[in-house]
């Protein structure tokens, strides 16, 4: 951060970066992974391989219909999390997901899917989800914005490892996750940090579909 | 005579929108604006290298906005900035209005905020647009956030 910055931002701001940091690295000893939600470095975080199962879940899509996650099966799933009032890394996560299924090809869309799953359902009702894609120019044909009630969710942040924390209405800490699921709802490739880079995503869809 | 106008309608502004505190005004825009707008409202926060699109000036375009153009952005999002109507109540709207409107005069910043403070809560609850009657600003351009 450059000194005219560091002018502008008030005491109070740099101590609730700072918190968030710290938060970071908490989240890094408790899990032993790259994983944090914390203000982009420029850098592109880690991408890790796995074959992690990823059991069934059900959550409601932006329009308010239920979603299975394994009527997913058989199709390369790009998932993330996110929520639409997030200050910070969501919006660098949402536009690197569109950037990816911009690049793939007609053929290769109709084998992608892509998942934004919510981590402040208080807010994020299947409607504020769908104006938050559009507002993204999403293509809702091959992505769809999940919410559900907390019970639901908090299951499924467990699954992948996500911790959520509410600091406000509107406001949540969260792990920052891209997970790569392939055609048998296996886990294989996890990206932590903000911004993870489109073309690594893309290129490791693509070896899953060969 | 117009001050003692100016001071009504002041006060009459406060009640009827029932203004946050200057600290949360202040606290609301460092948690939800400042990673991309920058404390003085440049575009140049933490976050806005990292982001897709540049993220605009918006001294300048506060400046052709009406307040209610500007309420309807924070409350409606715009391009990949979130939409924060779901999210916080009309007072808090209001308060992130106004803080955009502090910053968007010439030198102001956050840093200017806490020095100033009194200033910014005469200066923020005039109704400027009532007090001097210019019109609502045409048309909106494309979206540039």
């Amino acid at each position: 951060m450059n000194q005219e910055r560091k002018k502008h931002l008030m005491p109070r701001a740099s101590i609730q970066f700072r918190l968030l940091r710290l938060l970071s690295v908490v989240l890094l000893g408790v899990q032993g992974q790259a994983i944090s939600h914390d203000l982009p470095s420029g850098k592109e975080g880690q991408r890790r391989q796995l074959r992690l199962p990823i059991e069934d879940f059900s959550l409601t899509d932006q329009t308010g219909a239920p979603f299975r996650f394994h009527t997913l099966r058989g199709k390369v799933v790009v998932l993330t999390f996110m929520y639409t009032t997030c200050p910070d890394v969501c919006p660098l996560l949402t536009a690197n997901m569109r950037r990816v299924q911009e690049n793939l090809t007609p053929s290769e869309r109709k084998a992608v899917y892509f998942l934004s799953i919510t981590t402040d359902p208080e807010v994020d009702s299947p409607n504020v989800l769908g104006s938050y894609g559009e507002r993204h120019n999403v293509d809702f044909t091959n992505w769809s914005f999940l919410t559900g009630d907390e019970k639901s969710l908090q299951s499924v942040w467990k699954v992948f490892g996500v911790k959520v924390e509410r600091k406000a209405r509107g406001l949540v800490n969260h792990t920052t996750l891209t997970a790569l699921i392939d055609q048998k709802s296996m886990m294989r490739f996890g990206y932590s940090g903000a911004a993870p880079d489109p073309k690594t995503i893309l290129q490791d869809v693509r070896s899953l579909l060969r | 005579m117009l001050i003692r106008r100016l001071v009504l309608l002041n006060l009459l502004f406060f009640v009827i929108l029932g203004c946050g505190s200057s600290e949360r005004m202040e606290r609301n825009y460092a948690q939800r604006c400042l990673g991309c707008h920058g404390g003085s409202g440049k575009g140049d926060g933490p976050v806005s290298a990292s982001l897709p699109t540049p993220v605009p000036d918006f001294r300048e375009t506060v400046q052709r906005r009406s307040v209610t153009q500007i309420r309807n952005i924070i409350t409606q999002g715009r391009g990949i900035m979130p939409a924060y109507g779901p999210a916080l109540s009309g007072a808090e709207i209001q308060d992130m209005v106004f803080v955009v409107r502090v910053l968007s005069q010439r030198d102001r910043s956050l840093e200017w905020w806490e020095k100033f403070e009194p200033l910014v809560w005469a200066h923020c609850s005039v109704p400027w647009e009532i007090v001097f009657g210019y019109d609502e600003p045409g048309e909106e351009k494309a979206p540039d956030a």
